[in-house]
């Protein structure tokens, strides 16, 4: 079967092509850590999440040497607590759920991004850098009152934060 | 597919081996189109994507 020159370098880009789009993706999950939403939390009783041990009081807490976890309630139609004040420089861990319906947690401009599904626990772990002051915006539609639930995640100086002190107790 | 050209090949090639066939045309949009590919890829993967702050580690 004859081949055409062209027709074999066109072939060969394409195979190039798709072997890069796996390589980048590769790369950024091995470089940057890149990680997906895993479905490796317990799952918890959306009807009764103020007698859990995570979300009846939802925080952010100090669990090591600059890494903290927030608890994160996601309701119709608003986010508790909201803000969610986090250190700058730090590693956190956001551990989101919802107690009614199936909520989105989008901090509006950035990566970080998961559902809030009533009964599951999304966790996703992010780095914060200079203090910053994001909005969180529900991104699956909820209710009547989707387009005014919103939150903010408050990124403050580590000297701030530790000022505040009701925050990490 | 396979019969047919199995069939025609030894008259189709007998002449120039399709040398008078030169899509350079053809070939330059496909260069254009796979460099518009890349560069989107690489703007869409590197700079927006993990350009942007809160990128999940975990």
């Amino acid at each position: 079967m004859h081949i055409h020159a062209y027709e074999k370098l066109w072939l060969a880009l394409s195979i190039v092509l798709i072997l890069a789009l796996i390589g980048t993706v590769t790369y950024g999950a091995v470089g940057p850590g890149v990680a997906m939403v895993a479905d490796s939390q317990s799952t918890v009783d959306p009807g009764a999440l103020d007698e859990d041990d995570r979300f009846s009081e939802p925080r952010v807490e100090q669990v090591g040497e600059n890494e903290y976890e927030a608890y994160v309630v996601a309701y119709q139609f608003g986010f508790e607590p909201t803000p969610i004040v986090v250190p700058a420089n730090s590693t956190v861990t956001l551990h989101v759920t919802s107690r009614d319906v199936i909520h989105g947690f989008e901090v509006a401009g950035t990566s970080a991004n998961a559902m809030a599904v009533p009964g599951e626990v999304s966790e996703i772990t992010v780095e914060t850098d200079e203090p910053t002051e994001y909005g969180i915006v529900c991104n699956e539609y909820c209710g009547a009152g989707h387009h005014v639930m919103e939150g903010k995640l408050n990124v403050v100086s580590q000297s701030e934060f530790e000022n505040r002190g009701g925050d990490s107790e | 597919m396979g019969q047919s050209e199995a069939v025609n090949a030894p008259t189709d090639d007998v002449g120039g081996d399709g040398e008078e066939f030169d899509p350079i045309g053809t070939l330059t949009l496909i260069g254009i189109y796979f460099t518009i590919l890349v560069l989107a890829w690489v703007y869409i993967y590197f700079i927006e994507f993990l350009g942007r702050d809160l990128v999940v580690v975990g």
